[in-house]
């Protein structure tokens, strides 16, 4: 508010701002935990392909999947309508942005840039992937792989993977930072612990991908 | 030319003009203070150690009382003080504590219980009490009976400053930081305002006021070794002293602190010294005991700053880029040691000067650090000579301090005078109303434009870069912490020869708008005035008080020199014009024995109505200069 | 030692419609012991007069000298030229309004915040009583508030902000800092509503994005982080009272601050 809106209205207390921060902040938790559900989900077709098909189906049977895929859906659309508050979208912003982080050559701001980077990309990627999933139900193992080997996926799989898991990654320990959970003291141990779950992640996820790759693709079924 | 009308005008935003300034504000009226720099980055927030009033909360200040802080102060000031102001400041001083308490300022407190401190760098036990708990507790300092700093960590001057900024803030008091006040408007009788310089465009301004207070702080960069800000130039006494009319009062008192640091001259504190550090010469020589074999190192303040200078004369200084320095070596004391207890001095060391004092020498030669002299005001803050003219603050002599202030003693001086001295503006205010003339305000103004257009112009051949190195190379050379007749009449020739040039400075480079280098051009004549007024005052006075120590008069001569030296500045002249008045209107504790220091002192024979407090010393005593001699 | 550094400044000056923005170099030979505020001084006795820079205390404590010195917000007066190659680049600082080459307009700047947060203690000035003894306070609290007092405004973090850079109207963690200085005073009457009003909002401390950089450059030490985290959660917390339960947010905010006995 400033002396040419406060001519509009009185103005009136308000707690929206926080609100959403609030918000932001559960948005991404939830999200989090989702991608990391997910990438554990995805993750077992490593111990063998039945397993995965058992969650899968345990998932579809409780319509969790029909369901929850949308919803996952939407919280990833309200957690881009919270989160875009803080993009930079005037070119004015990113260029200063920009500019700044090459000046700075600080890594936590940065970081920051890689989110937004990264954001977009997900934006566009996530609800590609959910689409060709949810619209192919159910879900199995021999699916999965088959369209990694045959689909031309892979490379889709590649840029999406490690580009989730750092965006999920930074926000993690931004949310930490922002709400005082990780201090100036146990910073450096967060972040470290932060690059592991990161790396992890994303390691698990490339295994993921080579099982995927070489699941043969007629047995088991 | 833009113009500003308000009723208080502050000339410097730093502790003294602020609370000036507040007091204003607070009574309903338009206050306005002008600063070079940001008020929060006045000088006043270099200052760590803190201010003295007599609480008398901590276990090792117990008993204190105002009467002792005034004897402190008395005996400190080698009697040069005004005894009747050094009792208004020590009456006022706790008042002044709880009441910037109350506005926000995080003094540290008393915690009962026994507190392990440290006396001549030994640690001792004591036991603070528990009804005093959550009080204002107060640390050691030199030159006190009792121990009664008040202090916040080590930033009091930071954190009172912050709080009375945020008292200006407050009380909407305006603030119009990056100008520089160049000239005093006045008519021969009222001072009603000043002209201005704008340090962002360069253009000239005018402020018309009823009232307007000099608090700029001091003047230690007429000295090249000082632990004074780079803007401590004296343009409030400068300003002062070109109208001609308005003295100045006991500028050849300046303090020296032994252990500023080379090449910037931050300050190191005494307590490195204390706690055991010992002085080295360039062949690592510990020289203080050929001196002074009994205190050797732990002597006062001005006695080991003389040793310093007379062992760096006799060719034993350690050479540098920066001039002739000596070492500090508190390398014994431990890495423990040193980087608790004197964690400050480690972090100055190793910041500033790239040097670890854990294993190697610091540094240091005896440095300007304060300026007991400055614009002589009555005991209500008022400027000798024009009416609705006011001072207060380091640039003022108020004359608490006399020839030698205590530590923690002028922080004090700041807020307690500000406040007492703002109550005073705050009468003048109320009753009076001014005729802003604008015949004044033209005369001031185009004195300044003038030479602002001279120096401009192409006449000028002389630097004024160049002037103010030879300025403070004399003011090292000659003016320094040991005087003496030849050297000071050096100086004084030196100086005015210098004067005479100055008139003649030119710029080396060309700026529209703002030009730093008209800023140190338009200053130097003054300043070189304010140095001569210095070595003047110092020439004359022909006896050793408090930090004016002449080797040729090594005795305090209270029958002759029992009073405060008055310099005016008469146009066109070369030198200034000095006359005398009595030190104090009376004697409350009559001249006698500082208790250290040592010397010999001639006796004057004191009238013994002037032995006691009048009966009436409400009374106003008018400021009229008498000449005693 | 004795290198001849090369010192690139940054030179405009708004007021001159000849000047543009460019660099200019200048080489100084490097002493032992040498700042940046010893190296800028000589620039301007003997290379150049008229380059603009503010100094004051030269002693870190007045915040006057904040510039960009090689890519990080930094007091020039306590940077040593022998922790910097020998190739030295100054910038003004970015965020705040240019007066001239290195000289830049932070007092204004850190007036118009305080003026926003209101920037003092409140309460009724005129209660007063100097017959009194002073209120009592603890003297780990009085640190504390110190603590945070001795930020000295140089306007690192600030200028080290990516938020800053972008959107004007940032507070910065400096003001944040303030904000929490006087939450942390008993003698400050104002509650968490009031608190709320101030810098509750995307200009305060919902804007800060964590990015640390005010935490890495302030060269005072302040404890932005962890102040940026205790306020923001307080306000959070408060922005959804009567939606969560008290419980929780009782226990959440006081987590890892002295808050405890505040009011709220
Ligand atoms: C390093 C150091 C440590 C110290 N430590 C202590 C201590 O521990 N205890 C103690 O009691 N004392 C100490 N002192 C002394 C004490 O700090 C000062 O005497 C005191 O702060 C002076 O305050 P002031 O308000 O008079 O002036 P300052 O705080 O110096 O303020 C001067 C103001 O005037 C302004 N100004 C100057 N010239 C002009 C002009 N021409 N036009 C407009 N504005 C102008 C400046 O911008 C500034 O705002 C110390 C001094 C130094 C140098
Ligand atoms: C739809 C596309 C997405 C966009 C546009 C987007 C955008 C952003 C942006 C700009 C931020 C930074 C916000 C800030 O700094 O305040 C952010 C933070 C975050 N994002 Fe995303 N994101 C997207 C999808 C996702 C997904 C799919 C996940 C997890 C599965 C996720 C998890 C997070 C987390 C945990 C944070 C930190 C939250 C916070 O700082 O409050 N995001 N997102
Ligand atoms: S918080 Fe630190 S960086 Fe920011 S203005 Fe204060 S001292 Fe400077
Ligand atoms: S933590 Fe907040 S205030 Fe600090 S630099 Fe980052 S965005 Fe700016
Ligand atoms: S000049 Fe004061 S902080 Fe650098």
């Amino acid at each position: 508010m400033n002396s040419s809106t406060i001519t509009l209205h009185a103005p009136a207390k308000t707690k929206t701002q926080g609100r959403l921060d609030v918000l932001q902040m559960i948005s991404g938790v939830l999200l989090i935990l989702f991608l990391w559900a997910h990438m554990l989900l995805v993750s077992s077709v490593i111990i063998g392909p039945g397993v995965m098909n058992a969650i899968a189906w345990f998932f579809e049977e409780t319509y969790m999947a029909q369901v929850g895929g949308p919803l996952i859906g939407l919280l990833i659309f309200v957690h881009f309508l919270l989160a875009a508050r803080k993009m930079p979208w005037k070119t004015s912003e990113s260029e200063a942005f920009i500019k700044h982080s090459v000046m700075m050559k600080h890594r936590d701001t940065w970081m920051w840039l890689a989110q937004v980077a990264t954001a977009l990309i997900i934006l566009v990627m996530a609800f590609i992937h959910m689409w060709v999933v949810l619209t192919d139900l159910p879900i199995t193992a021999v699916k999965s792989a088959a369209r990694i080997q045959h689909g031309g996926w892979l490379p889709f799989y590649l840029v999406l993977l490690p580009i989730a898991e750092s965006h999920v990654g930074i926000g993690f320990y931004r949310i930490g930072v922002k709400y005082g959970v990780i201090t100036a003291d146990n910073r450096n141990w967060y972040k470290r612990k932060e690059y592991a779950l990161m790396g992890g992640f994303i390691v698990i996820g490339l295994i993921t991908l080579v099982r995927f790759m070489y699941l043969p693709l007629y047995s088991g079924m | 030319m833009q113009i500003f009308y308000t009723d208080l005008l502050c000339i410097g935003a730093g502790l003294a003009g602020e609370r000036v300034a507040v007091e204003a504000a607070k009574a309903g009226f338009d206050a306005t203070c002008l600063s070079i720099v940001p008020p929060r980055r006045s000088h006043s927030s270099a200052a760590q150690g803190g201010m003295q009033a007599a609480l008398g909360n901590c276990v090792m200040g117990e008993g204190d009382s105002p009467d002792i802080h005034f004897e402190d102060t008395v005996k400190g000031s080698d009697w040069g003080c005004d005894q009747e102001v050094a009792r208004i400041f020590a009456d006022t001083a706790p008042i002044v504590m709880r009441e910037v308490a109350h506005w926000g300022v995080p003094w540290n407190r008393v915690e009962h219980g026994p507190a392990t401190y440290y006396k001549g760098g030994k640690p001792f036990e004591a036991a603070e009490s528990k009804e005093k708990h959550g009080l204002i507790h107060a640390r050691a300092f030199g030159g006190t009976a009792k121990w009664r700093t008040c202090y916040t960590a080590d930033g009091t001057g930071r954190s009172v400053l912050n709080t009375l900024d945020s008292m200006c803030l407050r009380y909407n008091v305006n603030i119009h930081d990056r100008t520089q006040a160049e000239a005093l408007i006045h008519d021969g009788e009222n001072c009603i305002g000043a002209i201005v310089r704008c340090l962002r465009t360069g253009e000239l301004m005018a402020y018309f006021a009823t009232a307007t207070l000099i608090a700029t702080g001091g003047y230690g960069r007429i000295y090249k070794a000082t632990t004074n800000a780079v803007i401590c130039d004296g343009g409030g006494q400068i300003a002062a002293l070109d109208t001609g009319i308005v003295p100045l009062g006991n500028m050849e008192a300046i303090q020296f602190h032994p252990t500023g640091t080379v090449p910037t001259d931050i300050l190191v504190t005494e307590g490195c010294r204390g706690d055991g550090g010992t002085l080295l010469d360039v062949n690592e020589y510990r020289f203080m005991p050929d001196y002074e074999p009994e205190k050797a190192e732990l002597a006062s303040r001005d006695v080991v700053s003389r040793r310093m200078q007379e062992h760096m004369a006799k060719g034993h200084g350690v050479k540098s880029p920066y001039g002739d320095h000596l070492w500090l070596d508190i390398r014994h004391l431990g890495e423990k040691h040193i980087t608790t207890k004197l964690r400050e001095v480690y972090d100055i060391c190793t910041s500033f000067l790239g040097v670890n004092p854990i294993s190697d020498l610091i540094p240091v030669r005896p440095t300007q650090h304060y300026s007991m002299g400055g614009v002589r005001t009555n005991k209500d803050g008022a400027a000798y000579g024009l009416s609705g003219l006011f001072s207060a603050g380091e640039a003022a002599c108020w004359d608490m301090h006399g020839f030698n202030r205590l530590g923690g003693n002028s922080l004090a001086e700041t807020v307690v005078a500000g406040r007492y001295v703002g109550k005073k503006v705050v009468e003048f205010l109320k009753g009076h109303s001014v005729d802003f003339k604008q015949s004044a305000l033209r005369d001031a103004h185009a004195k300044i434009e003038e030479r602002i257009k001279r120096l401009s112009g192409s006449s000028g051949k002389e630097s004024a870069i160049v002037l103010r190195d030879e300025m403070q190379d004399i003011m090292m050379d000659y003016v320094g912490i040991f005087r003496n007749g030849k050297d000071l009449q050096t100086a004084v020739d030196k100086l005015e020869e210098l004067h005479a040039r100055s008139m003649n400075i030119g710029l080396q480079g060309k700026a529209i708008g703002f030009n730093p280098e008209i800023s140190l051009a338009l200053r130097i004549p003054g300043m070189i005035k304010l140095a001569q007024c210095t070595a003047f005052g110092a020439l004359q006075r022909t006896e050793s008080r408090g930090a004016h120590t002449r080797e040729d008069h090594p005795e305090r001569n209270d029958k002759d020199w029992l009073n405060r030296t008055l310099a005016y500045w008469k146009d066109g002249d070369s030198l200034p014009t000095l006359k005398y008045e009595d030190a104090s209107p009376y004697f409350e504790i009559p001249p006698g024995e500082r208790g250290y220091g040592g010397g010999k002192i001639i006796h004057a024979d004191i009238p013994a109505e002037k032995l006691h407090v009048p009966e009436s010393n409400a009374s106003d005593n008018a400021a009229s200069a008498e000449d005693t001699k | 030692m004795s290198r001849r550094l090369h010192i690139e400044v940054f030179r405009y000056n708004p007021l001159d419609p000849e000047s543009k923005p460019h660099m200019q170099s200048f080489y100084v030979n490097e002493y032992d012991s040498m700042t940046l505020f010893i190296a800028l001084n000589i620039i301007r006795d003997q290379h150049d007069p008229t380059l603009q820079f503010d100094f004051c205390c030269r002693a870190g404590i007045c915040g006057s000298c904040g510039m960009v010195i090689n890519g990080r917000p930094g007091l020039a007066c306590h940077t040593q030229t022998k922790d910097l190659p020998e190739h030295i680049v100054l910038h003004p600082l970015p965020v705040f309004k240019l007066i001239g080459d290195l000289s830049v307009d932070t007092g204004v700047w850190f007036r118009d915040a305080g003026t926003r947060i209101e920037a003092w203690v409140h309460n009724d000035h005129d209660s007063f009583d100097p017959t009194q003894e002073e209120a009592r306070m603890e003297n780990a609290l009085a640190n504390e508030i110190f603590e945070l007092d001795r930020c000295v405004e140089c306007g690192c973090c600030i200028a080290a902000c990516g938020t800053a850079r972008m959107r004007t109207d940032f507070l910065g963690a400096a003001s944040i800092a303030r904000v929490a200085r006087f939450y942390l005073d008993p003698r400050d009457e104002r509650n968490v509503e009031n608190y709320y009003e101030v810098i509750g909002n995307d200009q305060g401390v919902f804007g800060c994005m964590g990015l640390l950089a005010c935490e890495d450059v302030c060269p005072k030490h302040i404890p932005l982080q962890d102040q940026l985290g205790i306020m923001r959660r307080m306000l959070a917390l408060h922005s959804v009272k009567g939606i969560l339960p008290k419980a929780l947010i009782e226990k959440l905010a006081h987590k890892g601050c002295c808050h405890e006995n505040h009011k709220s």
